[in-house]
């Protein structure tokens, strides 16, 4: 397992690298830093003022390799953001010049906010949904069960959040409509809203699917054995069959753990939550390369640590598979 | 065997009653922070207004902030020495703040100037970590110096420099020396600033220029304290037990002597001013209330401000929140956008009887600022056409313009000053203002009849550059483009991004640039005709359609040094005629827009180069608090509904359960 872990990590570097190549080409061939220096700092900057922000920046190098007399032919943009990259120095935001390490580190936990009660919330409400849809299979309620969960799926993700804006926090009052607060119960109050919002969202999809391994999962000469020997049908479905239905599950569910930190672009955005996915759709409306670039080259990160741990999972959740 | 409820349903059951129980325990939907306090000192409520703003600032440094955000969160926290009266702005007028008095203005016989300043004595700036014991330390003549140095230091690189440089006395020379040496000296002198005593400093002129009155009312004059610039230096320290702390860089930190201090502020998220306990620079003005809220203000006259003790501003990068938040009266004032007008504002431009209803006021604000489609004067085409230039001028339907995109709010501009603005005559009417008949007339004098060339007999194509913005910045282009055509020629649009449009606008290289204007910096008819300086081409310079008329420049540049008088206002309105004559640009609108106020938050300030006015906002917490609870009742049925369905489900598992296991 060690050696074919090692071999995964080998395959990450050419996949960050072509990552970090198309975000370099975007923000620093097709626009380059004068014109988002000039979009930054407004139209009433002067141009040694520009010139002052991109020496800040260290913007101010030729694009590839630095032919200039007397200078080290590696001191060029590209070479130093692929340096910043690998190393994990950021350097600091182009709008509004904070340290991009910061801006991680302040926008981690409200991310987590977000998308961990959502993600432990919303795979429990899964598994007993879908659990409940196996335990009442093809009964009439099972099938308005399967048409709701496609109806859930069908619905776009704004219109849960418009509409759960507009019900729940403008008509009903429950919830604030916008805003943020890292202050104890505080927080609660802020992500009730789009912790629901986000567990409906995925809902339909996850029960959906989790139904399906379930239902494969009943018709198994051990759920007979079980039923046959007098277990109670309950019983069987959240014991046995659960426990055996996890594997699937958890190798589904385990790829999206790294992710949890990246927050949620939409929601973030939308409920004024200042997380990562937030900070990443800001960073993107208003040109932020630096930010846009750390951000995505993470989200790069995690993904491919998603990948291995859901291999990693395998591995353990099934003694059958042996990763060579 | 006895049956046991397996333990993961347990745990769902119970937590999907919390969850239940949560929203029976209604967490309440007021988004604003738990107020700094509760109570004054004296037992008195400790009053907040809720405020907010659409983006984070670029920078809270005084000597570099320039843009709108930054000024909003600046305007409380530092003073400057004086400040726009917040009444008067027909015309504008500014007023002592820092200083004790107007700068007296000495005339020197060698044509220089000199203005001598007095500082109000017993200043203090904020208590601040900074300072010894965290006190603030009282303000002196050196700040302000240390303040001016900071203009000319190249590693802040002050937006205000290239303007001041030819009016104050070695400022270019300090800038260009420094960045020779790639660092200031501070403890060099700077020749156009003397310190005479610990109160009186003078400031030394090249020649007059009597628009300095209105630097000394923007931020980038302001005081600064060393001992903040020095410890707010954005790198890790130990703090008393040991510890390694991050201090924020000054841009993130402003140490003022201002009415409010700045104790929070969350990039993309809010931003908490509090009172400053030693803050008695500056009292309510009992003098210039608009006749209409004179009975209201002058309650307030001579008050010590601010008159509440906390703002808290949110940053809404999200649009859609701010009419809910205002509806459910967590927000005391809203900007009503193009989304929300309808809901808002009637055709007759005034209140729906929904807000009406609920005490909501109404005000139209008018931005001290001009838009127009420029016209480039070095095209071989347009700018060796005058005639051309003008039909292109009258074919331009401002009015349906302004109706269509900005509701009608907004004025149609008749000239490139906007109103308040010394010389700004409202009578006066655009010789080429829209005119359909007079615009085909004119491009027939120009050479192409009916738009077709008569040298060549093909009909007259030009190219209309234009930002790739979206759907509604290519309708209003396109609306542009239709009013050209009507005089049948053909006008290719140019969609451009940000980076090309500069590049263009930098070159020159553009027939028609759509979407250019200006926002004043300071309320000076010079602020404005600058614009068309030929000395101020881009990049240096904003003057976009590269106007250059000797004569222009000329009497600009006796206008720029005169000070307000009959014969100032003539040289003003004989440029306002050049450029309507010479049509370098198609002016189209000043920025308009509406505000709704809710009952408790009557305004008392209505200059718009004030970001705020923070001091001067007032707020009746008693009515805020009852209304609030009036507009946000929160039904009760829904959570047991949810609990009732919930427990149907549960039931009818239970039931086939038991069914199944007989």
């Amino acid at each position: 397992m060690f050696s074919y872990l090692i071999r995964r990590l080998l395959y990450a570097i050419p996949i960050l690298f072509g990552v970090m190549l198309i975000t370099f080409l975007l923000f620093f061939v097709v626009q380059p830093p004068y014109a988002r220096a000039r979009a930054i700092l407004g139209e009433k900057a002067r141009p040694a003022q520009v010139q002052q922000w991109l020496h800040d920046h260290g913007y101010d190098k030729p694009t590839y390799l630095n032919t200039k007399p007397g200078q080290h032919l590696f001191d060029s943009l590209f070479v130093n953001q692929m340096k910043r990259l690998i190393t994990f120095d950021f350097g600091v935001s182009d709008k509004t010049s904070l340290p991009i390490a910061k801006t991680f580190t302040d926008g981690v936990i409200p991310s987590l906010c977000l998308t961990l009660p959502a993600f432990v919330i919303g795979f429990i409400m899964a598994v007993t949904l879908s659990l409940y849809q196996v335990f009442i299979r093809y009964s009439a309620l099972d099938r308005f069960g399967v048409f709701l969960c496609v109806a859930l799926m069908s619905i776009p993700p704004m219109i849960y959040m418009f509409v759960g804006q507009r019900v729940l926090a403008m008509q009903l009052n429950y919830f604030p409509a916008y805003g943020f607060d890292l202050r104890g119960w505080q927080t609660a109050k802020f992500v009730l809203l789009p912790v629901t919002l986000m567990i409906v969202m995925y809902l339909g999809n996850d029960v959906r699917l989790y139904r399906t391994i379930f239902l494969e999962e009943i018709t198994q000469d051990y759920v007979r054995t079980a039923l046959a020997k007098g277990v109670p049908q309950s019983r069987v479905l959240f014991v046995h069959v659960l426990k055996n239905g996890m594997i699937s599950l958890i190798t589904l569910v385990v790829a999206h753990l790294p992710f949890l930190i990246m927050g949620s672009l939409l929601l973030e955005n939308f409920f004024g939550i200042p997380g990562l996915g937030n900070a990443l759709i800001h960073a993107i409306q208003t040109g932020d390369a630096a930010m846009t670039n750390a951000l995505v080259y993470l989200g790069a990160l995690f993904y491919l640590a998603g990948l291995m741990l859901t291999d990693i999972c395998y591995a353990f959740a099934d003694p059958r598979i042996r990763l060579s | 065997m006895p049956s046991r409820r397996p333990p993961l349903l347990r745990a769902c059951a119970l937590l999907l009653l919390s969850l239940t129980a949560t929203f029976f325990a209604g967490c309440g939907n007021d988004p604003n922070l738990q107020p700094e306090h509760e109570k004054r000192a004296d037992g008195s409520p400790w009053q907040v207004r809720y405020s907010y703003m659409p983006d984070d600032p670029r920078s809270l440094d005084p000597q570099f902030a320039y843009d709108q955000m930054s000024r909003r969160l600046l305007e409380p926290v530092v003073d400057t020495l004086l400040e726009y009266h917040p009444f008067k702005t027909d015309p504008y007028e500014v007023m002592p703040s820092l200083l004790a008095s107007m700068p007296e203005r000495v005339k020197n016989p060698d044509g220089t100037e000199t203005y001598v300043c007095q500082l109000k004595r017993g200043i203090l700036f904020h208590n601040d970590p900074c300072f010894p014991n965290g006190k603030g330390r009282e303000l002196t003549v050196q700040d302000v110096e240390y303040g001016w140095k900071r203009m000319v230091d190249p590693k802040v690189e002050c937006p205000a420099l290239s303007s001041l440089q030819d009016y104050l006395v070695g400022f270019g020379e300090a800038y260009e020396t420094a960045k020779k040496a790639d660092a200031l000296d501070y403890s060099k002198p700077l020749k156009c600033f003397e310190i005479v005593d610990d109160q009186t400093f003078k400031v030394h002129l090249l020649k007059p220029y009597p628009q300095i009155i209105y630097w000394m009312a923007m931020h980038f004059m302001s005081p600064v304290a060393h001992e903040a610039v020095e410890y707010y230096d954005g790198k890790e320290h130990p703090d008393a037990n040991g510890k390694m702390v991050l201090r924020p860089a000054f841009k993130w930190h402003p140490v003022g002597t201002g009415a409010f201090q700045l104790v929070e502020y969350e990039p993309a998220s809010r931003a908490r001013l509090v009172r400053n306990p030693n803050y008695h620079t500056v009292v309510f003005p009992s003098d210039g209330y608009p006749p209409d809220r004179a009975d209201f203000l002058k309650q307030f006259a001579g008050m010590p401000v601010p008159l509440v003790d906390e703002i808290q501003v949110t940053i809404f990068r999200e649009q859609t929140p701010i009419p809910v938040l205002f509806n459910q009266g967590y927000l005391d004032s809203m900007g009503v956008s193009k989304d929300a007008f309808n809901r808002v504002v009637t055709t007759a431009q005034e209140l729906t009887p929904e807000y009406k209803k609920r005490g909501v006021a109404l005000e139209k604000d008018l931005d001290v600022s001009t838009f127009f489609i420029s016209l480039n004067m070095e095209d071989p085409v347009i700018g060796t056409n005058k005639k051309l230039r003008q039909a292109l001028s009258c074919s331009y339907d401002g009015q349906s313009y302004v109706d269509i995109f900005w509701n009608g709010v907004s004025p149609v501009a008749q000239q490139l000053m906007p109103p308040g603005i010394f010389g700004y005559d409202k009578n006066y009417q655009n010789p080429y203002g829209y005119d359909l008949e007079k615009a085909k007339r004119l491009l027939a004098e120009a050479g192409y009849p009916g738009g077709i060339d008569s040298k060549t007999g093909r009909r007259l194509e030009l190219n209309m550059e234009a930002s790739a913005n979206g759907s509604e910045e290519r309708q209003m282009t396109e609306f542009v483009q239709k009013g050209f055509e009507a005089l049948g020629i053909k006008v290719n649009v140019v969609e451009n991004t940000f980076a090309e449009l500069l590049r263009k606008e930098d070159a020159g290289k553009f027939q028609i640039l759509e979407g250019t204007g200006w926002g004043a910096d300071y309320p000076d008819p010079e602020n404005f005709y600058m614009l068309l300086n030929s000395r101020n081409f881009p990049p240096e310079g904003k003057n976009v359609s590269r106007y250059k008329n000797p004569e222009f420049d000329k009497l600009f540049d006796k206008m720029a040094t005169m000070d307000n008088s009959p014969e100032r206002l003539q040289i003003v309105n004989h440029l306002r005629d050049m450029i309507g004559e010479d049509c370098p640009q198609i002016f189209t609108f000043h920025k308009a827009f509406f505000t709704t106020i809710n009952p408790w938050a009557q305004r008392t300030s209505t200059n718009m180069l004030l970001e705020g006015a923070f001091k001067y906002q007032q707020v009746d917490p008693v009515m805020r608090a009852k209304l609030q609870r009036e507009w946000n009742r929160t039904p009760k049925w829904p959570p047991f509904v949810l609990v009732l369905l919930i427990a149907g489900a549960a039931g009818y598992a239970i039931r086939l359960n038991r069914k199944r296991n007989v």
